[in-house]
């Protein structure tokens, strides 16, 4: 059964080549992609049946690539966490695909299209499962030479401008993240991630001095915060956002972010957590990295909600919003975890990560669903302008309920999953006592209320303009906005199983007990004679 | 005195690359990227330990097709690491030399700082 860990990432791949493969046939093309995409959502669904769901499930799953033992061979471990990471992706990236297939016709530039988005979905997925550092490096790779191609992909002045931004950047991030990598190895002689964390638990027996881990990984944490777009490592979003076609930048958000965000997780607390590092700095002490994280990753996400916040106050065209929103609601997600890695309680962290999960899943949907209804708006009116929108509502109810359901979702009202999602990062904020976090997160909840209801105001209530009388609005487009808006209430109204499903990914992930044990990693003798 | 030599190299390598990266023209930074991505691989390479010179540190020499000691070789685990990091930055040179050149066409320009004045 172990074989299931590596199927949906195999489904992908075949997916992607039979897109290559089928170019000249733009039927069997589209049905290669579209089966890809069911076939993802299943393979993902049975793993996580397989690993958390099912009544005696292990809890977590590993498979050894040619059956090399660990640390020699490649891992993919699928734990709690990555499961539901992955179930996560499930949701938007068949909705994207499908989405995709009734967007694209009016641009005829979609040969590449299809198979650069599997390989998107290859490289998130890959990340979510490697269980070694140079692998997650090479999935990170992956995604991103897939997301260069998307935000140039329509070739205009702006499209080029922001994709050179994007790959300089990245590549930037790239070459830290493989110093970070060979600083690891240098410092505890392994890159399996299970390896790692057993050296690092007992540095004496393992003969390693654990003290650069601390400065590697803040450049970890660095290269993480590039990709999840937190503060001072935001500026790349709105033009990215704005310059790759809808569909993807659904992905982008809802998918590609959330790497950076499950890689921090990953690292500091099932890794690195256990290193006995003494952290003396002005303002930080502790004795475990972990200590050192917190407050950075706190600063970051505090100055990511009032950045995206107040930025997306004043943009005027529904991409633009919706870009900064979510550079506001990555801060709602990191604020959790930063809290998290401060607290030294293990019932706090655990409410921690499970509220920094719920709410990344609240916004995967939520934004995910936003950026697909943008691409209907465009594509229905032929601009996104708030200047130009006005009195969509009621042009088309079913499109604006579902963008009003995504939009209450962002805000948190209840029953939807976005209150389930705020409720429980207040929830950590007052446990841990943090007047001051929980003003800034009323600050941030407010901006949102702000900029939502403006967007709102503006593009969907009043006079209808000239655009939106002759708007033809794709019927179904609008399904799979309606299909995702159902999704959000789904969560809300069943919130007590995927209240159960987050518990067991935030005790996964801070479970490194249980994560060496699966993937077990053999003795390494260093360079001793064998 | 290898690993002085090597550290000079590696930051001689990443100042370079950052000079480039902060230059105007637009093939100057995709020259500071490729040369931040090499020095990045040349740290990496040295973090395997530094084994002395001798055919035996050569992993695949080693012993003759004979069991080869691990104390005599040097770490065959970073050469195989930094063989991938090469072939994804050559990827992305290439890549980047493209864009660049559809940057060129699109805006008749290649100065950075008159790119970001279109809007």
């Amino acid at each position: 059964m172990d074989g299931l860990v590596i199927t949906p990432m195999l489904v992908v791949l075949v997916a992607a080549v039979g897109t290559l493969l089928f170019r000249r046939q733009p039927r069997v093309r589209l049905a290669v992609s579209l089966s890809g995409a069911v076939g993802y959502a299943v393979a993902v669904a049975a793993l996580a049946w397989y690993v958390v769901i099912a009544p005696a499930a292990p809890g977590i799953a590993t498979y050894q690539v040619g059956d090399w033992p660990a640390p020699f061979g490649i891992t993919l471990v699928a734990d709690g966490l990555s499961v539901f990471m992955l179930s996560m992706v499930a949701t938007i990236g068949p909705a994207s695909l499908v989405f995709s297939a009734r967007y694209l016709p009016k641009y005829d530039r979609r040969t590449f299209y299809y198979p650069l988005s599997h390989f998107l979905l290859l490289g998130v997925t890959g990340a979510f499962l490697a269980g070694d550092l140079f692998n997650l490096f090479v999935w990170f790779e992956v995604m991103l030479m897939a997301s260069y191609v998307f935000v140039a992909y329509y070739g205009g002045p702006q499209h080029t401008r922001a994709a050179f931004w994007y790959v300089a950047l990245n590549l930037v991030a790239s070459a830290v993240f493989l110093l970070a990598v060979g600083g690891i190895y240098a410092t505890t002689g392994t890159l399996n991630m299970a390896d790692i964390a057993q050296r690092l638990a007992d540095p004496a027996a393992a003969g390693i001095d654990p003290a650069p881990v601390v400065g590697l990984l803040a450049l970890l944490l660095s290269v993480f915060a590039i990709k999840a777009g937190l503060v001072p490592f935001q500026f790349w979003i709105p033009t990215a956002y704005r310059a790759a076609p809808p569909p993807i930048t659904a992905l982008l958000a809802g998918a590609s972010k959330k790497v950076g965000i499950y890689a921090i997780i990953r690292l500091s607390f099932t890794v690195f957590a256990g290193a006995q590092v003494p952290v003396s700095l002005p303002w930080v002490s502790g004795s475990s990295p972990l200590a050192f994280v917190g407050p950075i990753l706190f600063v970051m996400a505090a100055g990511s909600i009032l950045v995206g916040g107040l930025g997306a106050v004043g943009r005027d065209s529904v991409e633009g919003v919706l870009a900064y929103s979510s550079i506001g609601q990555v801060g709602f997600i990191a604020i959790p975890v930063a809290i998290a890695a401060t607290t030294s309680s293990p019932t706090l962290r655990r409410v921690g990560i499970l509220a920094a999960l719920v709410y990344a899943l609240n916004h995967t949907i939520a934004k995910g669903l936003l950026f697909l209804a943008a691409g209907t708006i465009e594509s229905a009116t032929g601009t996104t302008d708030l200047d130009e929108l006005g009195g969509l509502a009621g042009r088309s109810p079913a499109l604006s309920s579902a963008v009003f359901v995504g939009t209450l979702a962002l805000v948190g009202i209840p029953p939807l999953s976005g209150f389930f999602g705020k409720l429980l990062v207040f929830d950590t904020a007052v446990r841990a006592g943090a007047a001051s976090v929980l003003a800034l997160l009323l600050v941030g909840s407010l901006l949102t209320i702000a900029y939502t209801s403006r967007a709102w105001n503006r593009g969907f209530w009043g006079v209808r303009t000239p655009a939106v009388e002759d708007a033809a609005v794709d019927p179904i487009q609008v399904a799979i906005l309606v299909g995702l808006a159902a999704a959000i209430l789904a969560v809300g109204v069943e919130f007590e199983s995927v209240y159960r499903f987050a518990d067991a990914a935030a005790t996964a992930a801070l479970d490194t007990e249980s994560y060496v044990e699966a993937v077990d990693p053999q003795a390494v003798n260093g360079g001793e004679q064998p | 005195m290898t690993a002085v030599v090597l550290a000079a190299v590696v930051g001689s390598l990443f100042a370079l690359g950052t000079f480039l990266l902060l230059r105007r023209d637009l093939i100057r930074v995709v020259w500071g990227l490729a040369i931040i991505g090499q020095a990045a691989n040349v740290y990496l390479l040295a973090m395997g330990e530094i084994a002395p010179a001798s055919f035996e540190a050569v992993p695949i020499l080693a012993g003759h097709g004979e069991e080869a000691s691990h104390a005599q070789t040097a770490d065959p685990l970073v050469q195989a690491l930094v063989l991938t990091a090469i072939v994804i930055s050559f990827g992305m040179t290439a890549f980047a030399l493209v864009l660049s050149y559809r940057v060129y066409e699109e805006h008749d320009t290649l100065d950075l700082s008159e790119l970001g004045d279109q809007d």
